[in-house]
């Protein structure tokens, strides 16, 4: 069974002839995206599972939490995991537990964006130092694949954290009562920023920079650089694995470029966000009954 | 009444004229073989019947056959003594005046059968034979090196692997590997097919590529409801290639207009567009080029 299918000698000439003309075949711009959709659970007591799309790319993230003992060298973190694997959901060429290159270079990308830059603190994760802390683990499922799965992957997983809630807990001494969501309102997570990754490929020798490939594009193109950062501006990494050399002026303004899709793909997970809140608290009521945070009133120090 | 399987008639028979230069197009073929009807383009019948696989159909939509033969077309069984049985899903097709039954399912999944016309890939080639790819993801098709016009065993095609051809399916069984040829072997002529070079490649679903290559009836009306290849002939020259295993060649004589032509097939095919939509369609994209 012949494994990866690559593409005809016309389809690919045609691609590259077409890109020189500053053409794609949806008529795309260069550095356009696909149009991005963003879905939350419908369920209301569901939070952080996400369904993203852009165009026949789709991905859904959804991250959980369980209380576990924190390991011994690190007693005031909690801990963080990210899963991705690919399927034959979206090929038949793949094989779970046997990941291939692009499979490998998924997951590390992911670690390196969102886990070394410390998006999402662990600390606040601790509940009793050396005792008791959250693992919260996100699960990413690609279900289709038409190219930038890693764009896609990382959207859903930052627009999952954003939206989860664990559960609320008290700390009374040594000991740590932590609530049902039927009991109290579960908290959201602290993170710190919100980096998202963008991938460009490039061919002719680095001459033609192309945002958003569609599978056929990815196929056809000499190599890639993946940015990733936040909409401060702030690089996490950037990558470049093999491939045919570019410049250094060139990444500079793939960088560059790479800003405004991130600022983009951030008010897009903002918007959503916002929309899925108003849904869940359909007249503002529930937040101000259930919240157990108290509203902290200024008094003037007396004497 | 006795039932006389005959499943390859519903589909071609000769259909290589699907592939010419064109500035008025023409995919009409010679001789169009049963069951060419399409829902959307059929006159109006009574509702069409959904059948899941392993339902009867019910006796009060078998036609009356004149002879006391019905023929089944693809998607049918026939179990002894009168019980006939879907095999797949999709919506029943009656023929009243040919007494033929088939089952139209939109399946993404290409099954070769003999005397299709297909968009192959080739893969790599062996001493006297091309390994070429008809879908992805499954076993090679075989192209022998001398099933070609005008080849003889000094002079054989130089195809390398990536070439696309257009081939006819010769052999198609479950148990063996499927066989393709790039001519006519009865007449020994090319008739359009072999090495497609230049152009793009477009996918579509293979229920769509049936529909394209359908042709049209008396009255030059499309069978298969689908007129943007015949809209955008009229205006742009292109030539066109139809594969039944949901592959479209297209060779225009810019890229733009190439690119047109692949937007309009995938919107007619995924977006389900009707006749007069499709119209609209390719008068809106003929504007912008």
């Amino acid at each position: 069974m012949p494994h990866a299918t690559r593409p005809s000698t016309n389809e690919s000439a045609f691609v590259l002839s077409a890109l020189r003309e500053n053409l794609r075949l949806d008529s795309r711009a260069l550095d356009q995206y696909r149009p991005i959709s963003l879905k939350f659970s419908s369920d209301p007591d569901v939070y952080g599972q996400t369904d993203v799309r852009m165009g026949k790319t789709r991905v859904i993230c959804n991250v959980s939490c369980e209380v576990i003992t924190p390991y011994s060298d690190r007693k005031f973190d909690g801990v963080f995991n990210i899963n991705c694997e690919l399927s034959p959901l979206i090929g038949a060429g793949v094989e779970i537990g046997r990941p291939d290159q692009a499979e490998l270079l998924l997951s590390r990308l992911l670690e390196k964006s969102i886990r070394r830059s410390n998006a999402l603190d662990t600390e606040s994760l601790c509940i009793i130092a050396g005792q008791k802390c959250f693992h919260v683990r996100a699960d990413l499922h690609v279900l289709d694949h038409d190219g930038s799965i890693l764009d896609a992957c990382c959207l859903a997983l930052v627009a999952a954290l954003q939206h989860f809630r664990r559960p609320d807990y008290e700390v009374h001494g040594e000991q740590v009562t932590v609530f049902d969501v039927r009991e109290r309102e579960p908290v959201k997570l602290t993170l710190q920023h919100q980096p998202f990754c963008v991938t460009t490929s490039y061919y002719d020798a680095g001459t033609i920079m192309v945002q958003d490939a569609t599978l056929l594009e990815e196929q056809c193109r000499e190599g890639e650089i993946v940015v990733s950062m936040n909409r401060h501006g702030e690089v996490c990494q950037i990558a470049k694995y093999g491939g045919v050399p570019v410049d250094a002026l060139s990444v500079l303004s793939v960088v560059k470029q790479s800003w405004e899709k991130v600022k983009m793909m951030d008010s897009v997970v903002r918007e959503a966000l916002s929309k899925d809140e108003r849904e869940r608290d359909k007249g503002g009521r529930m937040k101000a009954e259930l919240s157990a945070e108290n509203e902290r009133v200024m008094e003037r120090p007396v004497g | 009444m006795r039932y006389d399987r005959d499943i390859k008639n519903a589909k071609a028979i000769d259909r290589s004229s699907s592939r010419k230069t064109r500035s008025i197009p023409d995919i009409t073929s010679r001789n169009p073989s049963p069951p060419q009807l399409h829902p959307h383009n059929t006159p109006s019948m009574e509702a069409t019947m959904v059948l899941l696989p392993g339902e009867n159909v019910p006796t009060d939509h078998l036609p009356k056959p004149k002879k006391g033969k019905l023929t089944l077309g693809p998607g049918l069984q026939h179990t002894p003594p009168s019980t006939i049985s879907a095999t797949t899903a999709g919506s029943l097709q009656v023929d009243h005046r040919k007494a033929a039954l088939w089952l139209e399912h939109a399946g993404g999944r290409y099954q070769p059968s003999v005397g299709d016309l297909v968009i192959a890939q080739v893969h790599h080639s062996s001493v006297d034979t091309f390994s070429c790819a008809l879908t992805p993801h499954t076993s090679f098709a075989i192209l022998g090196q001398l099933a070609f016009e005008g080849v003889s065993k000094k002079t054989r095609p130089q195809l390398k692997a990536g070439d696309v051809v257009y081939a006819r399916v010769s052999k198609a069984s479950k148990w063996e590997d499927v066989e393709i040829e790039c001519f006519n072997s009865a007449t020994g002529k090319a008739e359009g097919m072999g090495q497609l070079k230049g152009g793009m490649v477009f996918d579509v679903r293979p229920a769509f590529a049936r529909r394209l290559m359908m042709g049209t009836d008396k009255e030059g009306v499309s069978k298969g409801g689908v007129v943007v290849l015949e809209e955008v002939g009229g205006k742009v020259k292109f030539e066109v290639a139809v594969g039944r295993n949901g592959k479209v060649w297209v060779d225009s004589g810019s890229v733009r207009e190439t690119v047109m032509i692949g937007q309009l097939l995938r919107g007619a095919d995924e977006g389900g567009w009707d006749v007069e939509g499709q119209r609209k369609a390719v008068k809106k994209a003929l504007r912008d080029v």
